[in-house]
Formats: structure tokens, C-alpha cells, sequence
């Protein structure tokens, strides 16, 4: 560069002068559009993940910072920590329990409440508000109404004739009245991407099955179904992936009790970055959850794929 | 219901029989029966803790057993439980409750949040639904693929990102992780392609630039869009729980929800004053919901089908 110098400043300008042409200028003020959320999913999105790998690598926490490199000493103490896969197994309980039986209400309840009636339109909006409530008060208020002394559902039993019942101190209850709480928070959300999803289906297909004289079963069964495929996967999966992260009703109602049958991955994380101090590990099981979603959301994607197309 | 001999000559149409219409009542009455049930069941707990509010303590527990619906409804209506909660009763002086801090925390985190978020999110929804960009498709993958990373399961590596950025325990650290929102551009970006885009045209033809077509042409073109996403971006941010738990550390800074959480968790638990700190915290997102439900529901089903 310096033995010409003359020539040089020559091309600089006019290579300057390409990269600066309208066009350029054009994509430079475009890629100011999207500039911030690039860095916000930059970083915190994408770099949590590598963080989470290094220091799954250290013995890290919070208070002593990072000390010596482990290498995967993390991951081999996770295959044999038995609270660990206690954990995996009360997650993949409380997933397994409430979302089938969360999916086949909405989808019935889609169904019975698509009429544009200003009853169903109520109905409707009574399932609805449950979403809207935060999770925070609507454990709470459940974890009173399970109350076994001064609870609404044992005063409700007792109306019937039938003793109190123990709910939430009950190793083999509690994690069933969390579920039947989440569902009924949950449900309304996934009626409405159902029903939505029932709109989407042409009238033509019903209407021609109808003249040839299908049942209504029938026209269920081999109609409406196989068309809302879709949307039923986009459900289960978006379920699946919500329900697998469970944490504030455990937080709120039990704290993982009573003998940890509600203490699911997400809680047990939290214990252990937050309480017990050891971030390293909690880091290493937040990358493993990561990965088994990950997994479980690609699979079931395959499992639901669809050739129907309308 | 008497009606059911008179009409049969009246009805217009084939002529149904006397045991066809008894099916037809019989199926009105089971599924209106079946809609009650669903309202009760669905509303029955809010309905608690809202009249659990305004009542006194003692008359909760009074008129649980038996069953009757005073279990509901108050017998004396009183807002007392409110006064001890914002900290102008003697009572709640003496326990030295303000739960309109909290209520105010929660505000400002959220109206901080949502017009930041509204800003950058309409930005890069115009930037996916019109602009030009030679790595447009390599950006979006960047931006879809945010989707798939769980929110509660990265909540401790996300932790460690912002303590090492100096922002924990500050509004700052409450904010700004959550300035931009890949759900809220897809779904604004959809809303965006339904603008017809001779609009654009005619605009840059009359020399504006693209910031002049975002907000001249396209804003005012996508208000439904922009403020269904407002009122669901809204609720995500009062209804924040575990995110405030572990970022806050200072009761001063903290917002709604951990409050109440943490009211449960003392060793004396208050029913009432838990009934008037959940309703505080619930009511308002409620009432938002109820008031604008066409919109809210349109933003669930869109965000839901496309996201």
C-alpha cells in the first residue's frame, strides 16, 4: 500500500463508493428493522444455551463462582443421582397424564361450543378465563380449595354425604389434583386453536358427506378429524413442551412434596442452582432437558405428519 | 315448556311427532344443563376468591361446612381486606403491608416491556413481510428457531447471562431480556402481509422512506394486530412469576406475583388477605381480557395456528 500510494486511495474511494450504492444503502437502513431483535435473541436466547454448556463443564455457583473444570463429571453424576430420574419419571408423569385427557375436553368442547350462540359464546368465555388468570393465584387458590380442613371441594363433598379427603398431603393424590388443576387452566387455550382450526375446514367437505348420507359419527371420524391433524399436532406438541416445564404450581402448592411426588425437572433445577447453590449441575440438567425437548418435539412432529392437504 | 301440545300445528315444516319433539326438549335441557355445569365449573374458584375477598376472615371459615351459598356469598360485605392490604387499616400498618408497590412494580415492568416490545417487534415484522435482504431466509430460521428453546427449563443459564451483564436485581435485568418476542413478530408479520402493498408502493413513489411507510402506510394499517399482541404481551409480563423470583432480591423491587407467593409461604397464612392479594393480581388482566375477548381470542387463535 505504501509504495503506491496515489493509485491506492484511487480504488479505496471507488470500492467505498460500491459498497455505500443505493442498493447497499437500501439493505444497510433494512437490517436496521430487525438490528435489535437480532441482539435481544442473540443474547438472551442463544447465548443462556452456551452459557449453560461451559459452566455444565465447572464447579460453579453463584456465591463461589467458577472453580475447577470437570469436564462431564456433571453429566455422569445425573445418570446415577436417583432424584434425577425420579424427577424425569414425575414429569414425564404429569405430562403423560395431562395431556391426552387436556386435548380430548378441548376437542370436545371445541366442538360442542362452535355455535355462534350467545349461550355458547358465554360457555366459552367461562373456559377462557382461567388462561388469563395468572398460574401464580390460580395455585393458590386451588391449593385452598384442596385444603383438607377448610378447603371448597371437601365442603362441596360434604354436601354429598361424602368424609373429607386429603389431597395435596397424599403422595399418591397430589400430583393428580395438580393435573386436574392444570387442565383446567390450560383448556380454554387449547379449545380455542381447535376451534379456530375447525373454521379452517371448507363446509364443502361436510356438506357433500351429509348428501351422501354419512353419519355424523361418521363425518367425525373420517372428515373432520383427519383435517384438523395439524392442528391437533401443533397442540400436542405446544402442550407437551409447556406441561414438560411445569414449575410454579410445585413452587406454590407442595414445593416437590410430599416425599417428592410432585418434585418435577424443572423444580429440581431451581433446588439446585438456587437453594442448594450448585450451578454447575443445575446448568447440566437444564441443557439435558433442552435436549430431551427437543427430541420429544421432533418425534412427535414425525408421528403427526400429514398428507392431507385442504 | 306448556307450549310443547299448543305448537304442533303452528310449526312450519314437516310435521314432527310428539316423541321426537320430547328428544328434541330433552336434548335442550341436557345441554344447557351441561353448559351450567361448565360455567360452575370454571368460574366457581375466581367467584371464591373474589367474594372470599370482601368479607371478613372469620366468615369464611364459618360458612364452609355446611355447604349452603353463604359458602359463596357474604353475609356482611366488607372492603376491609383491601384497606389492610394497601396498608391504610391499623392492621395492615401493623403488619406493615403495601401491596400497592407491588401492583405499581408489576405496572411499570409491564407497560416498560410492551412498548418497548411493540416498537422492535413492528420493526422486525416489517423487516420479515416487506423489506429486501439478502440473508432474509438465513435471519428468519435465527428468529423461528428461538421458538423451540423452552422459556422455563433455560431460566438458570438465561440467569447466568444477565448476573454476568450486571442487571440482576434492577428493573434493567426485568425488561430488557424481553424487548423483542419472536411470537409477536411472526404473528404481526402475518397481520403486515395482509396490507395491501400498493399502499407501499404509492407511498414510495410520493418519496417516502421505509421509515415513513412503517409509520405512515403500515402502523395504521396493522392497530388490530399491534394491540392484540399488546394485550397478550401484557399478560405475559403482570403474570411473570419465576423469572422476578430468582432476578429480584430486593422486596422493594419486587412485582405482584412473587408477592402474593411469598405471602402464602410465611408460616401464618391470612385467607382473606390471600383472597384480596390474588384477586389484585389477577383482576386486572381479567378485566382487560373481558372487555376486549373478540381481539384476545383472535391474537390465541392467529399466534397459536401460525406460531
Amino acid at each position: 500500500m505504501t509504495t503506491v500510494p496515489i493509485s491506492s486511495t484511487d480504488k479505496e474511494t471507488s470500492f467505498l463508493a460500491r459498497l455505500w450504492s443505493p442498493r447497499n444503502r437500501y439493505y444497510f437502513i433494512a437490517f436496521l428493522f430487525i438490528f435489535p431483535a437480532l441482539i435481544n435473541f442473540s443474547i438472551f436466547r442463544y447465548l443462556p444455551i452456551f452459557a449453560a454448556a461451559r459452566s455444565s463443564l465447572w464447579q460453579y455457583s453463584l456465591l463461589g463462582g467458577y472453580r475447577d473444570f470437570i469436564g462431564l463429571q456433571h453429566y455422569e453424576n445425573m445418570m446415577i443421582d436417583p432424584y434425577f430420574w425420579k424427577s424425569m419419571k414425575v414429569t414425564a408423569l404429569f405430562v403423560l397424564m395431562k395431556v391426552p385427557i387436556q386435548v380430548v375436553l378441548s376437542l370436545v368442547f371445541a366442538i360442542l361450543l362452535q355455535k355462534e350462540t350467545k349461550t355458547s359464546a358465554v360457555v366459552r368465555s367461562a373456559i377462557f378465563t382461567p388462561v388469563v388468570t395468572s398460574v401464580v393465584v390460580v395455585s393458590i387458590i386451588w391449593a385452598m380449595m384442596y385444603h383438607s380442613q377448610l378447603g371448597l371441594i371437601n365442603s362441596m363433598l360434604s354436601a354429598f354425604g361424602i368424609p373429607r379427603q386429603i389431597f395435596l398431603s397424599d403422595p399418591d393424590r397430589a400430583l393428580p389434583a395438580m393435573t386436574a388443576m392444570m387442565v383446567w387452566k390450560d383448556l380454554g387455550f387449547s379449545m380455542i386453536i381447535i376451534m379456530a382450526g375447525l373454521k379452517g375446514i371448507p363446509t364443502v367437505y361436510r356438506e357433500a358427506a351429509i348428501v351422501d348420507g354419512a353419519k355424523p359419527w361418521q363425518i367425525m371420524r373420517h372428515i373432520t378429524l383427519p383435517l384438523l391433524k395439524r392442528v391437533l399436532m401443533f397442540v400436542v406438541v405446544t402442550q407437551t413442551i409447556f406441561s414438560f416445564q411445569n414449575f410454579v404450581p410445585v413452587y406454590v402448592m407442595t414445593k416437590g412434596g410430599p416425599m417428592d411426588a410432585t418434585k418435577v425437572i424443572v423444580y429440581y433445577i431451581y433446588q439446585f442452582g438456587f437453594l442448594f447453590q450448585d450451578m454447575g449441575y443445575a446448568s447440566a440438567m437444564s441443557i439435558v432437558t433442552l435436549l430431551i425437548l427437543l427430541v420429544v418435539s421432533m418425534i412427535q412432529m414425525r408421528l403427526f405428519r400429514t398428507d392431507v392437504e385442504y | 315448556m306448556e307450549n310443547t301440545n299448543t305448537n304442533i300445528n303452528i310449526v312450519a315444516g314437516p310435521p314432527k311427532s310428539v316423541s321426537q319433539k320430547l328428544k328434541d326438549l330433552g336434548l335442550y335441557i341436557g345441554e344447557h344443563f351441561l353448559y351450567l355445569i361448565l360455567v360452575i365449573v370454571f368460574i366457581a374458584p375466581l367467584v371464591w376468591m373474589v367474594l372470599g375477598s370482601l368479607r371478613e376472615e372469620k366468615e369464611i371459615f364459618a360458612n364452609l361446612y355446611p355447604f349452603t351459598i353463604h359458602t359463596f356469598l357474604p353475609i356482611k360485605w366488607t372492603i376491609n381486606t383491601y384497606l389492610d392490604m394497601f396498608g391504610i387499616s391499623e392492621v395492615g400498618i401493623m403488619y406493615g403491608l403495601e401491596f400497592q408497590k407491588f401492583m405499581a412494580n408489576s405496572l411499570f415492568v409491564s407497560v416498560c416491556v410492551v412498548s418497548c416490545s411493540l416498537i422492535f417487534n413492528t420493526m422486525g415484522a416489517y423487516f420479515f413481510a416487506r423489506l429486501d435482504f439478502p440473508f432474509k431466509n438465513f435471519l428468519l430460521i435465527f428468529v423461528v428457531a428461538t421458538m423451540l428453546i423452552p422459556f422455563q427449563a433455560t431460566i438458570v443459564p438465561l440467569y447466568i447471562v444477565v448476573k454476568d451483564l450486571g442487571m440482576n436485581n434492577s428493573f434493567w435485568g426485568l425488561i430488557i431480556p424481553w424487548f423483542a418476542s419472536p411470537f409477536v413478530i411472526f404473528a404481526l408479520a402475518q397481520f403486515i402481509k395482509e396490507i395491501p402493498k400498493e399502499l407501499d408502493e404509492a407511498a414510495t413513489i410520493d418519496g417516502a422512506s421505509l421509515w415513513g411507510i412503517l409509520w405512515n402506510v403500515i402502523i395504521p394499517n396493522a392497530i388490530p394486530g399491534i394491540i392484540t399482541m399488546a394485550l397478550l404481551e401484557f399478560q405475559f409480563i403482570w403474570n411473570l412469576f419465576y423469572w422476578p423470583l430468582i432476578v429480584i432480591n430486593s422486596p422493594d423491587l419486587q412485582m405482584i406475583q412473587v408477592a402474593i407467593a411469598n405471602q402464602t409461604t410465611q408460616t401464618q397464612i391470612f385467607w382473606g388477605r390471600t383472597f384480596a392479594g390474588s384477586t389484585l393480581a389477577s383482576l386486572p388482566v381479567i378485566i382487560v381480557f373481558l372487555a376486549l375477548q373478540k381481539w384476545y381470542i383472535q391474537g390465541v387463535a392467529t399466534t397459536g395456528l401460525k406460531g
